[in-house]
């Protein structure tokens, strides 16, 4: 760790010594413009006392040689001309800090994206933008100011929303490290998806064997407060002091006093659709999701409940812990760091009617499927197509239905796990009927983890499941309820015609329809395929561009098990760096209320939407708490008397770049 | 041994020597000047060809024929398979890739058209039928006397109120196809056909 | 001044209908002037050009004659209704490539200019259905109905260039099930049944009837053995080229697959204002149903006699 100077002081009242570093980053500027030229130019404007080019000024060398221009007393103002201050301006703040200077008198100029890279075919024009871009960078370098960064703590608390298979083992690794956990699980019970589903690929592992034990973990976990029915309604505040408010439905069944011996549900004569089992099998209004539920207490679902008082009775529910009366509770909390793991919605195959999902009775989705398969499914594990229930004898997949379609409205994006659970499925239904014909219909098959092309191999080989690569183009109903498929085998090139009696739709993976939500209430973006957004598609997976928020499993974009697992390792991982040191630094960015010009109208406090403005009563002015203020100039701009001054943005140094940009415009000196 | 075995019947019988030789294409560069490059997302799922009613009667393959154009196999041009496509756009509704397929057969026959490959009975109804008359079907004429018969016995005039009835507009519409082109596209169409008639003899008789 | 009609039409007649199916066009005149609507001539219309063939041969004469077609009723400020998908087909896919492609309306303006015309793109070319469907709507229909068909099985044949390109389309975007035809045919009483593959292509279109007959004739045998084993009486269609191939064509299939379809096929087949004609009360002469002429080897080939006896009862 490099040794950090101590600051030399610049108090922004005596003359600015620029120097100017023209990066040449490789061929990206160099193999466009003239870089020499460019750092000549910089020379040539008033107060650049030194200009350098250099192949890569990112590197040591390059930061070494800004380092020694500061120690040598040469310069007071660092401008690098370069790649995007998104890039390196951390890097180059660094090397300022490290060499004693402020490092917020640094200034980056990007004349790589917004120069050479959009003109890689113009030169001359590319030459002038960068021009400008470096007269610009020295006008605001003139007027830079010292600043402090803010340290801020972090509160060593972490909420997970989200208790799938990615949100409980972000919570168990935290909890195990020692952190307060806040796990919000919007459903009465934890799981996820991972519980509906019956085997894992590929090795064939019972999934509710593997998530159970997880599952009880977290109900023990002491670091871990499960709050299941629940779901976050409000988030406020910033990385390290975020202000949870939690809403916890009503169970209308108190949750210290059930015991969970049943005796409500068998009484009671609501019976409606089972969501677990995707409609293929029942509940009653009082209930739980399945027998594994974590944790096991009733709740009911008051939009079917009728209120006939029955599981209320003295000799139905002995423990008396039906509560009709049950409302809302609201909880707030405060984190340092939050983990949004709310996993996935299927594709719901309805609109693709050419497939006749919810017009022909035996054309299922592979989640329905997988209940069918399940041992605790509507069918224990002995799945039977839904217009008999009978065992059928033939049966075809259908991979990439709603993904990788390219048409108005479609997911482009291939859902990863699909070829590989079809194949299981298959392969499971040839386990129970060596005989049956299975087929799976595909463009194209991704086997591409750790065992899964073995497994493929193997459904081959020692199943006998047919592959057949054609996309089917329709289907009918044939006698009998069977589906009759169109489709072409492509590698023969010829059109075929296959009756089977039960047709199973491999779904995509979509984000959840209420994505948006979580979007606004957290601030954070969803990329174009409607998953959020990772703050770097390669080198920052976990982290979102809100500092403090992490995202982990399906939430962040479809992904197998494994990935899920790994990745919400790597979220816990990086939500406790953040907590482990306790503090984190925030940019000094915010807004300055200069008090003697402040009339207090309040009109800045009003508009804040980071709520960072308060009002001093006694002496009738603004204040701005710099924690909370964003910097995002709202109130600069609203402030009648310009008594609001933000920090590095000033109008008197945007003033200068503008007066600057507009003074000699590149017309004048033959530019494009 | 017997060396005296008749080995040419077997040559004719077995040796193919049918290895596809790479080339880029100029079919499908004709299709990205035009404006239609999107036929290079196919990525031959098959979805056109298995919901296609021409194809499971006929040899005509969707896919194929699309693939064809991509790799440059010109024989596509001079097939009578991309005519058998009824243009019932089922692939171009279903494709996933959101490729215009219909269209692009179009194009493709625009294609064939353009270097003469074009059938008898089509080249007659482009040139003769629909240049001379401005009808597809027309009424006119001794051999359709039937139909404006028909037309007068439910009350109609024998002849209905287009370019029938109208030389002027006749006249109007040939103004137009010569314009656009379809008269010099014609003309070289009767040319290339002649050709090949010619070549096709001379073939017969060598 | 006479009122203006509240429905006001240019009426695109193509080929098909007025020189070989006759009865469509003037059971088209009789609906739509009973139902209120002005008729207006296109005069000196042509070929739309039909898109299979000429579409085919030769895509900017397509457009550019077609956009002609267009003008005649841009001049008489009228959208224009039309009662074949294939002239739907034509005239709604150029009119929507010429809104949204404006070097294509360049090219072709720059042509119509040495005739006089200009392509504005001020009408929308409407099918018969459309206008009956969208802008009259179901309701206003029911109320001209005066006869209820009983005991009337239809098969409704859609055909393709009415719905699809379903982007250019105003049907929504469905084109895998729409149900606008059934609801139209059932408002008179019949009862539109369900068949295999009802919304298959004919044949006809595509240039494949004129390229070779028999496939054609392979589709609509395919088509009317899944009509036949449905039981229907008639079929209704909204296309006289759909309705040529599954009228003249039963005659082809009867003769060139008389080996596989067992008895000769003869349904008849009715286009739909005919039939909502009759409901609706308009004599049948005015509808084309009645065979006043011995001409031979004209439309209908599978005589109608028979249906117009199955409904007499309701009709009186």
């Amino acid at each position: 760790m490099t040794e950090v100077k101590k600051e030399i002081k610049v108090s922004g009242k005596e003359k600015p010594k620029i120097g100017v570093y023209v990066c040449h980053c490789g061929i990206n500027i160099a193999g466009v413009i003239d870089v020499v030229k460019l750092k000549d130019y910089a020379l040539s404007l008033p107060d650049v006392v030194l200009a350098r080019e250099y192949k890569f000024m990112c590197s040591d060398n390059g930061q070494s040689m800004i380092k020694q221009d500061i120690e040598a007393g040469l310069i007071n103002r660092v401008i690098v001309a370069a790649c995007s201050p998104r890039m390196h301006e951390p890097t180059f703040r660094l090397t300022c800090k490290e060499a004693g200077l402020n490092q917020f008198l640094f200034e980056q100029a990007n004349i790589r994206e917004h120069a050479t890279w959009v003109n890689m075919y113009d030169p001359e024009g590319a030459y002038e933008i960068a021009k400008d871009h470096v007269k610009m960078a020295v006008a605001k370098a003139r007027k830079l100011l010292p600043l402090e960064v803010q340290k801020v703590q972090v509160e060593p608390a972490c909420l997970v929303i989200g208790a799938g298979i990615a949100g409980m083992n972000s919570a168990l690794d935290l909890a195990q490290e020692g952190y307060k956990v806040y796990l919000v699980e919007r459903t009465p019970t934890i799981g996820g998806h991972m519980a509906q589903l019956d085997k894992t690929f590929p090795t064939m592992d019972c999934s509710a064997c593997i998530i159970t034990p997880r599952m009880v973990d977290v109900a023990r976990e002491k670091n871990i407060e499960l709050l299941t029915y629940s779901e976050v309604v409000d988030v406020s505040g910033y990385v390290g002091n975020f202000e949870v408010t939690i809403k916890k439905k009503p169970h209308y069944v108190d949750q210290e006093k059930c015991t969970a011996c049943g005796a409500c549900a068998e009484k009671c004569p609501v019976t409606v659709g089972n969501e677990f089992d995707l409609g293929m099998a029942t509940r009653k209004a009082i209930y739980i999701p399945f027998p594994q539920a974590v944790p096991g207490q009733y709740t009911i679902d008051m939009d079917k409940c009728i209120k006939c008082g029955i599981c209320a009775r003295l000799d139905v529910c002995e423990p008396e812990a039906i509560k009709y009366d049950d409302k809302p509770e609201f909880l707030k909390v405060k984190v340092g760091t939050i983990i949004v793991a709310t996993g996935w919605d299927l594709y719901d195959p309805t609109e693709l009617k050419q497939y006749g999902y919810g017009r022909y009775p035996n054309v299922i989705t592979g989640l329905q499927m997988e209940r069918l398969l399940s041992s605790f499914g509507p069918v224990l594990g002995k799945p039977v197509r839904p217009s008999d229930s009978k065992a059928p004898h033939s049966i075809a997949f259908l991979q990439c239905v709603g993904s990788r379609n390219f048409r108005e409205g479609g997911n482009q994006y291939c859902s990863r796990v699909c070829c590989m659970y079809a194949t299981k499925q298959a392969r499971q239904y040839k386990e129970k009927h060596p005989d049956a014909d299975v087929y799976i219909f595909y463009m194209d098959v991704r086997a591409f983890g750790k065992g899964y092309e073995e497994f493929y191999e193997s459904a081959s080989e020692n199943f006998g499941i047919n592959y057949i690569r054609g996309r089917i183009a329709e289907v009918s109903q044939g006698k009998n309820n069977n589906i009759i498929i169109r489709a072409e085998d492509t590698l023969l090139q010829e059109p075929l015609e296959l009756e089977v009696e039960m047709f199973i739709l491999s779904c995509g993976l979509e984000a959840k329809a209420d994505a948006d939500n979580i979007s606004s209430l957290l601030s954070i973006q969803r990329s174009a395929d409607g998953f959020f957004m990772e703050a770097h598609p390669k080198l920052r997976p976990v982290d979102t561009l809100t500092d403090g928020i992490f995202v982990a499993g399906v939430a962040q974009g479809p992904k197998d098990i494994p990935d899920t697992v790994a990745q919400a390792k790597g979220a816990a991982s990086s939500a406790s760096a953040l907590m482990a040191k306790g503090e984190v630094e925030i940019e000094p960015y915010y807004s300055v209320v200069i008090d003697h010009l402040c009339s207090g109208c309040r009109s800045c406090q009003s508009l804040c939407p980071f709520g960072a403005i308060a009002f001093d009563e006694f002496r009738r002015v603004a204040v701005v708490n710099p924690a909370m203020c964003k910097g995002c100039g709202t109130c600069v701009s609203a402030c009648p008397s310009g008594a609001m001054v933000q920090n590095h943005f000033a109008n008197f140094q945007l003033n200068s770049i503008i007066n600057v940009a507009i003074k000699e415009s590149s017309v004048e000196n033959g530019g494009k | 041994m017997r060396f005296d075995l008749i080995m040419s019947d077997n040559v004719e019988k077995y040796i193919k020597r049918k290895v596809y030789k790479s080339t880029s294409s100029r079919i499908a560069q004709k299709f990205v000047d035009a404006g239609l490059e999107k036929i290079r997302a196919c990525i031959n799922c098959g979805t056109c060809t298995g919901g296609c009613p021409s194809g499971r009667r006929t040899a005509y393959r969707t896919r194929s024929a699309i693939r064809r154009a991509l790799t440059g196999d010109e024989s596509v041009l001079k097939d009578i398979d991309i005519w058998l496509c009824s243009t019932c756009y089922y692939c171009y509704e279903r494709c996933p890739r959101n490729i215009p397929v219909t269209d692009m057969i179009i194009k493709l026959r625009n294609i064939a058209v353009e270097e003469g490959h074009i059938l008898d009975s089509h080249f007659v109804l482009a040139n003769k039928i629909f240049y001379e008359t401005g009808h597809g079907v027309p009424a006119t004429g001794d051999n359709n006397k039937q139909w404006r018969d028909l037309r007068e016995s439910i009350g109609l005039p024998p002849l209905p109120p287009t370019v029938h009835m109208h030389p002027e507009a006749v006249t109007e519409c040939q103004e137009l196809m010569k314009s656009v082109g379809f008269r010099d596209l014609m003309d070289n169409v009767e040319r290339k056909k002649l050709q090949q008639k010619e070549e096709a003899e001379k073939n017969k008789e060598g | 001044m006479s009122e203006e009609k509240k429905f006001r039409y240019g009426f695109f007649l193509g080929c098909v209908a007025p020189n070989r199916y006759p009865m469509i066009e003037t059971s088209i005149r009789a609906v739509f002037d009973h139902l209120g609507a002005e008729i207006l001539e296109l005069e000196g219309a042509s070929c739309c050009p039909a898109p299979g063939v000429f579409r085919a041969f030769h895509i900017p004469t397509w457009l550019v004659i077609a956009a002609r077609n267009l003008t005649i009723a841009e001049e008489l400020g009228v959208d224009v209704i039309t009662g074949c998908n294939g002239c739907y087909g034509t005239l709604r896919d150029a009119w929507y490539e010429l809104q949204h492609e404006p070097e294509m309306k360049k090219m072709v303006n720059e042509h119509l200019a040495k005739v006089g015309r200009k392509f504005k793109g001020s009408i929308e070319p409407k099918h018969v259905v459309q206008a009956l469907y969208l802008d009259m709507g179901i309701d206003y229909l029911k109320g001209f109905i005066k006869h209820k068909f009983k005991d009337l099985k239809v098969a409704v044949h859609y055909g393709c260039h009415i719905v699809k390109p379903s982007d250019k389309r105003p049907w929504d975007g469905e084109y895998e099930c729409p149900t606008f035809l059934d609801e139209i045919v059932e408002i008179t009483g019949a009862k539109s049944i369900d068949y295999k593959d009802k919304f298959m292509c004919c044949g006809a279109g595509g240039a494949v009837r004129t390229a070779v007959k028999e496939v054609s004739a392979d589709f609509s045998r395919e088509k009317l053995t899944n009509i036949r084993d449905a039981g229907a009486d008639i079929i209704i269609d909204c296309c006289p080229f759909c309705h040529l191939q599954l009228d003249l064509g039963q005659m082809e299939a009867n003769n060139i697959y008389k080996d596989m379809i067992g008895e000769p096929f003869k349904i008849p087949v009715i286009y739909l204002t005919q039939l909502l004609g009759l409901s609706f009360g308009i004599d049948p002469n005015l509808l084309g149903l009645i065979k006043n002429h011995d001409l031979k080897n004209v439309s209908p080939f599978i005589p109608v006699e028979p249906f117009l006896a199955k409904v007499k009862e309701e009709l009186t």
